[in-house]
């Protein structure tokens, strides 16, 4: 690490800031010094601050924003009060959450050297500074392509690309990987540790991929409500689990493992927060005396698979877009009632061009699609919307009235139900939902976490049979996505088929019992969770990498040479007993 | 049906190797002369000649179908309009009293009845409509073969304020976003029961006005984020910048900028000496 602590290249002392006609601060009395070449994490639940942060460095809040600013920021010695955002420019790179918005040109030299042409940098050191630029991404050979040729991965390293030819001495990351599946992040977080390695750019990086931060981050920022409450090093702060957890952020589950462990009795000298160093402590612990393993594994899909005729069910299915591409090739798949499946896949993979054909919002190419036996081609999106709700990733293009109230009502008064009907419906569906007291309010006015309850409440209020879920757990923190998946474990067990789109598979132990697992238009693996996450060669044809826990337990099917399907922190650490190994795991 | 969003044509040809500056000299000419033409001969031709182009430098088929199928009730509504009732209008015209009936509505019916259609007022409605439809299609010739970055530099070459071009280039690149939005927004109108296949055109209308809540956010939103994006790209709208690519008049934009500001001369005399181009000449 190049850390020079007696040169700061950044400081903040004792910055608050209020975002206009807001009355509480978006950042509280926040003092820290950020090294030269420093890797900082910024950590934090929604809403704690992260996102102003990162503006702030770059003199976007306040200069951009307005509203109340009092402390002082300084980047390589500039005030960012004192000196116009695009003069900070020339020191402050950054990139965003979402690849698609940040991206404003038409070809990536373009995208890269739009930043150099504003900052009058001549034709010709633009000539060279691209191909660095590209090289440093790893994205050599794409300079013409238009980047919507990119994959996701690609596109957010173009954004860091675009930074980086201004060669600045701050990279601001703000989530940059949170709508990127895993390979796509680890893309994103090699590149950006090299660049800070070998060239020594200071970064920040905010997010929630608590794995990744603890692997590349030299430290920890953690912003809860504006106030900066802890900052040390990864293994200092992640170690911390149940403090962690206690202000609503999700530690890597390697530290969440020997958290549980530690609370059981178990020897745990340090908690790792790293995956070998997970490994290596599990390695030690199981080494000696234990006793041999046996371990029930999950019977997957419910019985009545099979028993009963599917009720959803795609046949063969293939569909070729306008443009030539080929989203969906020869797909099979029997859903059927009561069952709770994951789809996952990576970026492209088919997923989502899927599950519209459950609601003929595409139709097949060739193959067929069944709902309830019937051939999809001979019903209405607007009937098929009736028996399945399909809640997509953004719940702000869902949303087109006026109060919570209005918006549940929305698809009854569609429907055509009698007042009284719809009065009921509303009524049920907003207080299963806990937005009864809220019904009055204005939709958008409302948190997003809330604003994606209401899109589900109006989803619910159609009372369908399946309902899916497409990618909802993106953009939230950890709190806000077990928030939105717990509301689809109780439709659940109130008996509705439940289908969730996600690539955080983390999460998804405790609901899911089935997963497909999608590549490049192809059905690669239709099995019990368990088996599924444990399809490891599987998952990393389709770039998804499996849970740590899932890890966790090969190294201890290798070391016992045993069955460990394990899935989650908690299985793993139950494997363990204060005399040694407990050496079975059942299901319940 | 092509949907009618921006896009770039995918072949290379003559067009998409043009300077924009040329293209803009073109664009400027056949608008102009499109505009004063009142002939529905060489109206015609010239909206036949620009589909032709438009084809040529690889606009789809598609795209100009929708086009021509979109001003189709445009085309009724003039024809109508003219030849039930701008009898006075191509009078003036034609400097006649005389109008060539096509037919009329017996005496005894309501409303319309005596109402005459006349062969020179359907003309007359023609030309209008070519008109309109030359004008729209020498926008696709003139923009989905030039990409968005070579449009700004020409225009700046071509003395346009830097600002103006970056907000013009913005726009464009901003229209394919905002369909993607609309068909986004009416996918979850139509997963909340919305039948649109079995609506009327007033309930429609109504269920269309809904999108504008969620259209405006969006745009907001994106906007917004735009904003933030260019500031941290340090982008002043300062003409003061340099330019990744350089631009220059090729033999083949020397020839298009001559030959439109000829063509126009000689529209412009024919015009004026033979009355050619004027309504009822050809």
């Amino acid at each position: 690490m190049c850390v020079d602590s007696t040169a700061p290249l950044v400081t903040l002392d004792n910055v608050s800031y209020i975002y206009p006609r807001v009355e509480k601060p978006a950042l509280h009395d926040v003092t820290l010094a950020i090294g030269k070449g420093e890797f900082l994490g910024l950590i934090g639940p929604t809403g704690a601050g992260k996102t102003t942060f990162c503006l702030s460095l770059s003199g976007i809040v306040p200069q951009f924003y307005g509203g109340r600013f009092f402390g002082h920021i300084t980047v390589a010695g500039l005030d960012t009060l004192d000196h116009p955002v695009s003069r900070l420019a020339r020191h402050v790179g950054a990139a965003f959450e979402d690849p698609e918005t940040q991206i404003t040109a038409t070809s990536v030299e373009n995208e890269i050297a739009f930043a150099l042409e504003n900052l009058s940098v001549p034709h010709e050191e633009m000539l060279i500074r691209i191909p660095r630029a590209l090289e440093a991404t790893r994205l050599e050979g794409t300079a013409k392509k238009h980047p919507r040729e990119l994959s996701g991965g690609q596109k957010q390293r173009l954004a860091i690309a675009a930074a980086l030819a201004v060669q600045p001495d701050l990279l601001v990351l703000d989530e940059p990987t949170s709508q990127l599946d895993p390979m796509g992040a680890q893309e994103v977080f090699a590149t950006v540790r090299e660049l800070n390695k070998t060239l020594g750019i200071t970064v920040v990086m905010a997010g929630h991929a608590a794995e990744e931060l603890a692997e590349y981050a030299d430290r920890l920022v953690l912003l809860v409500d504006g106030a900066l409450v802890a900052v040390g090093a990864p293994h200092d702060l992640y170690a911390q689990v149940e403090y962690l957890e206690r202000c609503h952020v999700r530690p890597p589950q390697v530290a969440q493992t020997f958290a549980r462990l530690q609370q059981a009795g178990i020897p745990v000298s340090t908690i790792p927060v790293r995956l070998e160093e997970g490994i290596a402590a599990l390695k030690a612990i199981s080494s000696a005396g234990l006793l041999p393993v046996r371990v029930t594994s999950a019977a997957g899909t419910p019985a009545l698979r099979k028993k009963t005729p599917p009720l959803l069910s795609a046949r063969n299915l293939t569909h070729v877009y306008g443009d030539g591409t080929v989203a969906l090739r020869d797909v099979s798949l029997d859903v059927y009632a009561g069952e709770y499946l994951l789809i996952v896949g990576q970026n492209g993979a088919g997923k989502s061009t899927l599950a519209k054909h459950f609601l003929r919002l595409l139709l097949p190419t060739s193959g067929a699609v069944y709902v309830d036996n019937i051939d999809t081609r001979d019903l209405t999106t607007s009937a098929l919307a009736r028996r399945i709700g399909y809640v997509a990733q953004n719940p702000d293009n869902q949303i087109f009235n006026a109060t919570v109230e209005a918006e549940v009502a929305f698809a009854l008064k569609n429907l055509e139900y009698d007042e009284v009907e719809i009065r009921l419906r509303v009524e049920e569906s907003l207080t299963a939902l806990g937005l009864w007291e809220r019904r009055e309010a204005h939709p958008l006015a409302l948190s997003k976490g809330d604003r994606a309850r209401v899109v589900i409440a109006a989803i619910l209020a159609m009372r369908p049979d399946v309902v899916i879920f497409d990618e909802p757990t993106t953009g939230q923190d950890y709190r806000g996505a077990r928030a939105i998946l717990d509301i689809s474990k109780q439709l659940r067990a109130a008996g509705k088929t439940i289908i969730v789109i996600t690539h955080h598979l983390y999460l998804m132990p405790d609901y899911a019992e089935r997963v497909v697992v999608m590549g490049k238009g192809t059905l690669l693996l239709d099995a019990p969770i368990r088996d599924a996450y444990h399809a490891v060669d599987v998952l990393a044809s389709t770039h998804i990498t499996p849970p740590q826990a899932v890890l966790l337990a090969r190294v201890l099917a290798e070391e016992h040479q045993a069955d460990f399907p394990l899935l989650t922190p908690e299985e793993v650490a139950a494997c363990f007993t204060v005399n040694g190994f407990r050496g079975s795991f059942a299901d319940g | 049906m092509t949907a009618l969003t921006l896009h770039t044509v995918e072949r290379d040809s003559f067009f998409t190797r043009l300077d924009f500056r040329s293209k803009l000299a073109l664009m400027a000419v056949i608008t102009l002369v499109a505009f004063v033409w009142e002939s529905p001969v060489l109206g015609g031709l010239l909206a036949l000649v620009m589909a032709l182009a438009c084809l040529a430098a690889g606009v789809k088929f598609g795209y100009i179908r929708t086009v021509v199928t979109l001003l189709l009730p445009f085309a009724v509504f003039m024809i109508l309009m003219q030849g039930f009732l701008g009898a006075d209008l191509v009078r003036a015209r034609l400097d006649r009293e005389t109008l060539t009936p096509l037919f009329t509505f017996p005496a005894a019916w309501p409303l319309i009845g005596g109402g005459m259609m006349t062969w020179e007022g359907v003309l007359y409605a023609l030309n209008v409509v070519f008109k309109t439809l030359t004008m729209i299609l020498v926008l696709p010739l003139g923009i989905f073969t030039t990409d968005v970055n070579a449009m700004v530099i020409g225009m700046v070459k071509a003395h346009i304020p830097y600002k103006i071009a970056f907000i013009f280039s913005s726009t464009l690149r901003f229209f394919p976003l905002l369909f993607e939005e609309i068909q986004t927004i009416i996918e979850a109108q139509r997963l909340r029961g919305l039948a649109f296949e079995t609506m009327g055109a007033l309930k429609r209308l109504r269920v269309y006005a809904k999108i504008a809540v969620p259209l405006i956010l969006g745009a907001l939103v994106k906007s917004q984020m735009l904003d933030i994006v260019l500031q941290s790209k340090a982008f002043t709208g300062s003409p003061e910048r340099t330019y990744l690519h350089e631009t220059r008049l090729g033999a083949a934009d020397y020839v298009v900028i001559a030959g439109s500001a000829l063509f126009v001369i000689v529209a412009a005399i024919a015009y004026v000496g033979w009355g050619i181009g004027r309504f009822g000449k050809w």
